[in-house]
């Protein structure tokens, strides 16, 4: 009998079809990929099989329980794990824990071993609120909840994102072991090294399915949109020896906890810098620093001529910023924020109106121009946040994680645009957990417990560590973390 | 320059909202339709129980004394002053008068005899004005030449001649629109924003603190003012009652007691973390100051550390200024004293905002 | 049961580790009943009163003095015209003057009040209090007055049922509302809905923690209104815990009602304000009387449950009645307990929309 059966599922919000005729089965005790662009339907799909949605037509069973008429008995059989799972952040690490485990009728103890190799991780931080741990700590702990418990089907809406290369690598494993004791398992991802491990996936695209198979060949037949071309860079701009950002045994402390433990580098103009590390090692903590948000406890750091102690607020008219958490305004159009945010930094209404059209022609989005952005899908939003903060032509452009959760076709063409924005002359500090993005840096520099472990171009860390690629590069250095987190 | 930008987009974001921008036209017409009638403390029908133990003439003339006055309600003859009694228990009747026998006799041989007034005194306000009115009455029976004295020394009432509630009450709902439309709605605003992490984006951008936290405010004053005009409008619509002092004045006024609220709330919000906190702690503050304003009681009759508290509360000089305006029709020399005090509180305040929010930790 | 446990637990926490909501939770009670009972009253006391007069004979004085001597009057000074007292009421610093006329000695007449209308229930009490504190001590009045329940016509007597009134509804409803709107909001909610635990087990142990401070907000009162406000809890205490423990089941299921209307907690928050508060604080008969209301808004008030409980505790508390005397009301709280109880669950979603 197969774990899960979909016939013909239809599901449409008002005029948005979310899920058209679409028909899978999965069979019992198989990892089961299920891919595609954002809006493709995924969560839809995954809320139907949870019974947490009705379908508009069609039939699922999940364990041999129709969805539509026996809930609770689905209920009682499978784990699922929200895209947008959030815990409850005024409770710490292990009273959260504890809650799950307690809520799906077992006991941490119990559980241990199946979370161990994630928990571990953050274990030493059990008495720290939720609210207060890095974005990849909270997914961590989040998975933790999530497996805490041993369901027969279980069922996964991008669990990774957000989640550093070594970690995902143990959580994959971990899944391979849940495998092994007979459960089914159902995992929605973004990475291409995770549809690997799948042992079949589906191809969701607009809500219709393009095609099930083993990954191999998914990836081959749309290899356009899963595996797109490298994109060549014209290296005509020799970045010149000018540094736009120079920071020297910067320190920042919370407590008595060094998040950010003496750092120095420096950054060329027209670089695009790889600003790397594992969850919680740092880096933001960093940005927070360069871009004004946080003052540092000691050290000293320049950006584009400003000391960041005291002429903050003259380096944030120099730079753009493009923050984790997506921070458009939803409730405006693309027009109003990109008016809103030129506006801020002192462009006049002709200048903006003229090249707002400009801009907006080059994305080729400028049919979209009237729309919210709340109806954008998140590649797009993150496509226009980041034309927003390089907008005003800032000499510098941080950007925190921009491409977080999103299909690799989507990614290319960001990357394309930070190529294009590094052609202008725009010096790129960038933080990423996709390890073929690093390869696109010009140079990176790798954080490891608030220090920089390792800093120089791809070939050079490359030939340095003796590794074949950045991914070995970034596990060979995090491995070696002794605190984990912040 | 930044700031008109600001400016464009918070009105921007008021008018997507799905609920402010019926706020605002509803709002006033509400307040003013409702409210002044809610608002009333008018102490009327009064019902009345009469436990007759004489039924003579006197007694009877009585009763029809108070079926005509307009702020009794005669409940009817009651038995005994038991059965009275637990009409009132039962809620059903307010003051029970209670004739004692042989009073039309004993009142013609002048001996003085005595009603009893009962009255359910939970409410104090009701139970004393009614047992007053009701004594009158019966005093004026009793002793028409005492009353006759009385009334030698006339009471002329000034400016709210016909005793109109809600005209004394129109000033007080100006200054709970402008605590609600100034205070409470910014601050909630910039939780918003500090919830859904927009704000990080705004902190990273030269726009200057003043030219944030202005961008926030200005645009409530603006419909703080329109809600105003409104209810000023509404006032004379419906009631015909307006003004008897200068408009100018009472915009004057409601500005002032608007910078106060928004640097209030701005405190607020900087100071909290989620909606829920920034409210709640909002609501605390605000009820307290509303209470030992004067809005509803005087607050002449607090006690003197309690009066005390008047002296920096600006809700306090906003009433105290706007009655004077409104109804008394006073000038700049009558409200000097207030719009100081008002603008010193609003100044501290505001500078108070501007540097507890932190763009760089 | 072990999970029912956890899961009150987990809830109780939350509210214990917001140490601001906290203190406003127990720190609105406090003061508001201190404020009631201490600060604010309606009683007629330190009347700003200047004399008007053109020659100080004896009799003037003598009037004068006894003002004076009350607590109702201060005489803030004597001026020569009415023209210059009503001057002083409009810059608010006189409230009232008395007028005598230029033969007030040998006549024993001609005194005239000028009393500042503003607010009319004030003006009323001013002028009628003046009278009385000036009359001819000697006469002896034709009434006796009893003041029944409340022989110092203490406000806080009245204020206390009405703050029970309004401050349970806003913890349990509001507070409630909002805690389950959060778990939507954060997509928590949806993991408690797929996990094995009964739906209805997630509603009632969230309202648990939610009724045991709803228990210990109303015995702070009570302590409070019988302590420090000397407030005598005339009726039975048994009842009054049962009437209240009605009224909080009641704010609860409205909670409820509530959380399956709204999708975030902003609506939460507006709409328990505006739905909730408002109406309580307007329509309850709190600081308003119904009965001056026009019959209209009698008819809206009628649905506000803290009327009922408002004024089935006044009965209770203050005037020491029986539940006899308010079987209706409680009859009421109860029918409208069993609708929207009835109601909330039916309408609590198990899935999304």
């Amino acid at each position: 009998m197969n774990a899960i059966e979909v016939n013909n599922i239809s599901k449409s919000y008002g005029k948005i079809k979310a899920l058209e005729k679409v028909s899978l089965a999965v069979e019992k005790g198989e990892v089961f990929g299920l891919i595609g662009p954002d809006g493709a339907g995924k969560t839809t799909l995954f809320r139907i099989l949870c019974t947490l949605l009705l379908p508009d037509s069609g039939t699922a069973r999940v364990d041999g329980f129709d969805t539509v008429g026996q809930m609770k008995e689905i209920r009682r059989r499978v784990g699922y794990m929200p895209g947008r799972f959030s815990l409850y952040q005024d409770l710490t690490v292990e009273e959260n824990l504890k809650f799950f485990a307690t809520l799906f009728g077992t006991t941490v103890e119990a559980g241990y071993d199946s979370i161990s190799a994630i928990y571990s991780q953050i274990e030493r931080f059990k008495d720290r609120k939720a609210g207060s741990l890095s974005g990849g700590m909270k997914q961590k702990l989040a998975l933790s909840c999530a497996l805490v418990h041993e369901p027969s089907i279980l069922l996964l809406d991008e669990p990774t994102t957000g989640v550093d290369p070594v970690s995902r690598k143990e959580f994959w494993d971990m899944l391979q072991t849940l495998k092994e004791r007979g459960i089914t398992i159902v995992a929605s991802t973004p990475y291409l090294d995770e549809v690997r491990c799948c042992d079949r996936v589906a191809f969701l695209d607009h809500g219709q399915v393009r095609g099930i198979d083993t990954p191999q060949v998914i990836l081959n037949r749309f290899a356009d949109i899963f595996n797109p071309p490298g994109i060549d860079r014209e290296s005509g701009t020799e970045a010149s020896e000018e540094h736009v950002i120079e920071v020297e045994h910067l320190v920042k402390t919370f407590g008595n906890f060094n998040a950010v433990d003496d750092i120095s580098f420096a950054v060329k103009k027209g670089e695009i810098f790889g600003f790397l590390g594992a969850n919680g090692a740092g880096k933001t903590t960093a940005m927070h620093m360069l871009t004004g948000l946080n003052q540092p406890t000691s050290g000293t750091g320049r950006v584009v001529g400003y000391d960041i102690r005291t002429q903050y607020e003259q380096i944030k008219r120099h730079i753009g910023y493009m923050s984790q958490r997506f921070s458009l305004y939803e409730d405006l159009t693309v027009a109003e924020n990109i008016r809103l945010f030129a506006g801020i930094y002192g462009m006049d209404d002709k200048s903006i109106a003229g090249k707002t059209d400009e801009v907006l022609e080059r994305l080729q989005f400028i049919e979209h121009k009237n729309d919210l952005v709340a109806s954008l899908p998140l590649g797009w939003k993150q496509k226009l946040a980041f034309t927003v903060s390089i907008f005003h032509e800032p000499g510098v452009v941080f950007l925190d994680e921009p491409t977080g959760g999103v299909d690799p076709a989507t990614r290319r063409q960001f990357w394309e645009l930070i190529y294009d924005a590094a052609q202008r002359g725009i010096t790129v500090f960038v933080t990423t957990h996709y390890m073929d993005e690093a390869e696109y840096c010009d140079r990176i520099s790798i954080m490891v417990d608030g220090k920089i472990r390792a800093l120089g171009t791809p070939d050079d860390l490359k030939r340095e560590f003796n590794q074949p690629d950045m991914d070995h590069v970034f596990t060979f250095l995090a491995r070696k973390a002794t605190r984990q987190s912040d | 320059m930044a700031l008109k930008y600001l400016i464009r987009k918070e009105f921007l974001q008021i008018k997507r909202n799905a609920f402010l921008p019926r706020l605002i036209v509803m709002f006033p017409i509400i307040i003013m339709c409702v409210m002044p009638w809610v608002m009333n403390m008018e102490v009327k029908n009064i019902r009345v129980d009469v436990v007759d133990n004489d039924r003579s003439t006197i007694s009877q003339r009585l009763v029809h004394n108070i079926e005509t006055s307009r702020y009794f309600i005669f409940n009817g003859q009651k038995p005994s002053y038991r059965a009275a009694l637990s009409e009132v228990e039962r809620g059903q009747a307010d003051v029970v008068l209670v004739v004692p026998p042989h009073y039309g006799r004993d009142m013609a041989c002048g001996r003085n005899p005595q009603m009893l007034i009962a009255a359910n005194a939970v409410n104090g306000t009701k139970g004393s004005m009614g047992s007053a009115y009701l004594s009158q009455i019966v005093t004026a029976q009793a002793m028409p030449s005492t009353t006759a004295m009385r009334n030698g020394a006339s009471t002329l009432l000034l400016y709210n001649k016909n005793q109109n509630y809600k005209l004394f009450m129109i000033p007080a709902l100006l200054a709970i629109v402008m605590m609600l439309m100034t205070g409470f709605l910014p601050t909630l605003n910039i939780v918003g924003e500090k919830e859904a992490g927009t704000i990080e984006q705004i902190n990273v951008t030269p726009v200057s603190k003043w030219a944030f936290i202005l961008a926030k405010l200005i645009p409530y004053w603006i419909i703080a003012l329109f809600i105003i005009s409104m209810c000023l409008l509404l006032a004379w619509l419906i009631y015909g009652l307006t003004p008897a002092g200068s408009v100018g004045y009472i915009y004057l006024l409601a500005m002032l007691l608007a910078l106060f609220f928004s640097s209030f709330g701005l405190i607020v919000s900087n100071y909290s973390d989620t909606m829920q906190q920034a409210m709640f702690v909002m609501w605390f503050f605000v009820v307290c100051i509303m209470l030992l304003s004067g809005l509803f009681t005087p607050t002449r009759s607090m006690p003197d550390w309690a009066y005390l508290t008047t002296y920096v509360n600006p809700m306090h000089y906003f009433i105290d200024a706007v009655r004077t305006v409104f109804i008394r029709g006073g000038g700049l020399q009558d409200i000097g004293r207030q719009v100081t005090a008002l603008l010193v509180i609003g100044t501290v305040m505001t500078v108070w905002s501007v540097a507890s929010y932190k763009k760089n930790n | 049961m072990k999970q029912f446990v956890s899961f009150v637990i987990k809830e109780a926490k939350h509210i214990l580790r917001d140490k601001r909501t906290m203190l406003i939770l127990f720190g609105m009670p406090v003061v508001m009943m201190l404020l009631f009972g201490f600060a604010i009253s309606t009683d007629v006391k330190n009347v700003r009163t200047v004399m008007v007069t053109s020659q100080a004979d004896h009799m003037t004085r003598m009037a004068a003095d006894r003002l004076a001597a009350s607590e109702y009057f201060t005489i803030v000074g004597t001026v020569g015209t009415p023209q210059e007292a009503e001057l002083l009421i409009r810059g608010q610093k006189a409230d009232m003057a008395v007028v005598f006329g230029h033969d007030f000695a040998s006549k024993k007449s001609g005194v005239q009040l000028i009393v500042d209308g503003s607010d009319p229930n004030m003006a009323q009490q001013w002028g009628t209090y003046a009278q009385q504190v000036m009359a001819n001590p000697q006469q002896m009045a034709p009434v006796n007055t009893k003041m029944l329940y409340n022989p110092q016509m203490r406000s806080a007597y009245n204020f206390v049922p009405a703050i029970m009134g309004m401050l349970l509804m806003l913890v349990c409803a509001m507070m409630t509302s909002i805690s389950i709107v959060r778990e939507k909001e954060k997509g928590t909610m949806e993991v408690l809905l797929v996990s094995p635990v009964k739906p209805l087990m997630v509603i009632v142990a969230k309202a648990i923690p939610y009724l045991v401070l709803a228990f210990g907000i109303l015995i702070t009162i009570l302590l409070m209104a019988r302590f420090v406000l000397d407030v005598p809890l005339a009726g039975s205490l048994l009842w009054i815990l049962a009437v209240s423990t009605l009224y909080i089941l009641l704010a609860l299921s409205l909670g409820l009602l509530i959380s399956n209307v709204a999708q975030t907690q902003l609506v939460a928050l507006l709409l328990s304000a505006m739905v909730l508060l408002m109406p309580v604080v307007m329509l309850s008969g709190m600081m308003f009387p119904v009965e001056s209301m026009p019959k209209i808004l009698q008819w809206i008030s009628a649905v506000v449950p803290p009327r009922y409980y408002i004024d089935a505790m006044r009965k209770l508390m203050i005037m020491g009645v029986g539940i006899s005397e308010i079987t209706k009301e409680v009859a009421i709280l109860g029918g409208m307990t069993a609708v929207l109880l009835t109601v909330a669950l039916k309408k609590f979603k198990t899935r999304l929309e």
